[in-house]
């Protein structure tokens, strides 16, 4: 079998008593998309950001292969900074050459505001957009996307599974945590988590 | 919700009663005596006798007791409590200095030792009025003793001076003795002399007087120094902005880091959480810097355009600046603590406030009046800040003092450096 390019081993999150993630394994291959399927609190964030490396595990590690893209559930940009300046700015920490024009492509790719107006006063919509293309700096081959279409209209929607598919056609691998069962069809395969551990349920059985 | 949080109860009934022990221990401290030292290195007896004069020391003491309050210990112990804070200066009476006095050979000395605090310029007024006081009662004794010596030169007698006794003729038995002797030419000159110096002599009372006292004291409106751009009021103008300014600052900057939820982007491998910290703590120091450097700006251009004497130490720019820069630097990392314990930009700008008006009112606290309030502020950055700003505009030689605040001021920072590197782990949480 090939080597995964992410891999968690038992990773595992507490908050003083409280047990956001149980020890948990996930795998990440070339060219599949992962569905993280669950009610609220099930701890698909915690386990993605665990996977992001935003967040350490309080036990467990994770193995990266490869690049990794974020894309969290709130939008995570300098609010008083314009979307541009966003882009420039993360694409400057990502060690990505010619930040500009790499932002200017994004820009355009998501469609997003070219003013100076900062990011903070954009509309809800633009800013998920802005969330998506942040984690798109630096080319990487995997995406990771906690409810990424929640606040988007339907050709929103449309421009980010686009590029999802794109990445994982590519060979890279995408992990989606999502509550509406219509984007599982996007899924390769679904990971359905309860209670912050991986439930040996159908997602019609979690859902109800 | 308060019933819930007996923690947040508890500061919301202490926070106010804090603060106004601090108001009121700064207030009071207006009113208050200072406590200094009276170190007696030359064995003074009770009474000393001085140009006719008899002067009791304890009456002296009384004296001075009005202003302050007067104890009475040996050179060591006035040393160390100088330096402990519990007195806010020394006076030492050295030896040598009764026997200087009563010879009128040389002028003796008191020597006056001041501590840091702020209370320093208030004892030296003090003592200094003392030493007019004593002065004046002492040129009233000296007068009588001159004028002695005159009626003596006039009318002759038995006399004592530097601890040998004479007789003198006078010019009365002089005249006396010389009208007796033959009148020749040369007699009649030394006669014309005596009469011209009884009669130059009989004028010596008023001169003497007219002397000791030639100028009296007129209070005029001058272009002095005024007490709004002392160095004392600019050193806590800069420090208590810089230290609003660079806490606030830093504690917003850095809880807004989980707000905006950009923690989680930067922590993934683009900036340590060190590198976090610090970045906070350069905004605050540059931000500070400019800031401190209008202050200053706008205090010497007045003192410059008003005519006001010594005018703004121009030259000291870059020293404070750099005190400035260490001082919002110190103050930014403990801010940038404060944000990350609050991790919330709206309740780490709060925090910051209720923190910073204690941490300024005990660096006022004078260190002669509470010297717990003085110990406490010496682990916080303000009151080094003050004194550090203090020396590099107006003392003399800054380099010793500069160089004490500034190790405070680091170490202060490192200490609060290092434990916003602990706590900001919780910010991605």
């Amino acid at each position: 079998m090939t080597q995964p390019l992410l891999r968690a081993v038992r990773v595992a999150r507490r908050y003083g008593d409280v047990v956001a993630l149980a020890p948990t394994d996930v795998e990440l291959h070339a060219g599949e998309t992962v569905a993280l399927v669950g009610p609220n609190g099930a701890g698909k964030s915690t386990l993605l950001a665990i996977l992001a490396g935003a967040i350490e595990p309080s036990e467990g590690a994770v193995e990266s292969h490869a690049r990794v893209g974020w894309v969290p559930q709130k939008p995570a940009h300098y609010s008083r900074l314009s979307a541009r300046e966003n882009l420039e700015l993360f694409a400057q920490l990502e060690g990505v050459p010619e930040p500009g024009r790499i932002a200017q492509e994004l820009l355009e790719r998501f469609a997003l505001p070219q003013e100076a107006r900062p990011s903070g006063e954009l509309s809800v919509g633009n800013r998920q957009r802005l969330n998506v293309a942040l984690a798109l700096l630096g080319g990487p081959r995997v995406l990771l996307l906690d409810e990424p279409t929640a606040a988007l209209d339907p050709g929103q929607r449309r421009r980010v599974w686009e590029a999802a598919d794109a990445l994982r056609v590519e060979g890279g691998a995408v992990c989606f945590a999502t509550q509406n069962l219509e984007e599982i069809e996007h899924a390769t395969r679904t990971i359905v988590l309860q209670d912050g551990r991986v439930a040996s349920l159908t997602v019609e059985e979690v859902f109800g | 919700m308060l019933r819930r949080s007996p923690l947040l109860l508890g500061a919301l009934v202490a926070y106010p009663i804090v603060i106004a022990l601090l108001v009121g221990l700064v207030a009071g401290y207006a009113s208050a005596k200072p406590r200094v030292a009276f170190v007696d290195d030359d064995n003074l007896p009770p009474v000393i006798a001085v140009g006719g004069h008899r002067f009791h020391i304890e009456t002296v003491i009384d004296d001075v007791a009005k202003q302050v309050t007067l104890v009475r210990l040996d050179d060591a112990e006035a040393a160390r409590e100088l330096a402990d804070g519990k007195v806010v200066a020394t006076i030492t009476v050295p030896p040598g200095f009764l026997g200087d006095l009563q010879t009128t050979a040389v002028s003796p000395n008191l020597i006056l030792k001041t501590g840091s605090g702020g209370l320093a310029p208030r004892v030296t007024q003090q003592v200094q009025s003392l030493v007019y006081q004593l002065n004046l009662k002492l040129q009233a004794g000296y007068i009588s003793a001159n004028l002695a010596f005159v009626q003596l030169l006039l009318h002759g007698g038995h006399g004592r001076f530097l601890g040998k006794s004479f007789d003198v003729l006078g010019l009365d038995r002089t005249a006396k003795e010389l009208a007796k002797m033959p009148q020749t030419e040369r007699v009649k000159a030394v006669e014309n002399f005596v009469r011209q110096a009884k009669e130059g002599l009989a004028q010596t009372g008023t001169a003497l007087r007219a002397t000791a006292n030639p100028i009296s004291l007129q209070q005029a409106k001058s272009h002095g120094r005024t007490w709004l751009l002392s160095a004392q009021v600019q050193s806590y103008g800069i420090a208590v902005t810089v230290t609003f300014l660079a806490l606030l600052l830093a504690a917003g900057a850095t809880a807004a880091e989980r707000d905006e939820g950009t923690i989680g982007r930067l922590r993934r491998g683009l900036v340590s959480l060190g590198e976090l910290v610090w970045s906070k703590v350069a905004l605050a120091a540059v931000v500070g810097v400019v800031l401190g450097a209008a202050i200053a700006i706008v205090f010497g251009v007045v003192a410059d355009v008003g005519g006001i004497t010594g005018g703004e130490p121009w030259s000291r720019l870059p020293l404070l600046l750099a005190g400035v820069l260490l001082a919002a630097g110190a103050v930014g990392a403990a801010g940038a603590l404060l944000g990350a314990v609050a991790r919330e930009a709206r309740t780490a700008s709060l925090l910051a406030v209720l923190v910073v008006l204690p941490v300024v009112f005990i660096g006022l606290v004078p260190r002669g009046s509470v010297p717990l309030a003085y110990w406490i502020s010496l682990f916080l950055p303000f009151a080094h800040a003050v004194r550090l700003f203090g020396a590099a505009l107006y003392d003399t030689s800054p380099w010793h003092r500069v160089g004490i605040e500034a190790l405070w001021l680091v170490g202060i920072g490192a200490v609060s450096w290092l434990l916003a590197r602990l706590t900001a782990r919780t910010l991605t949480a």
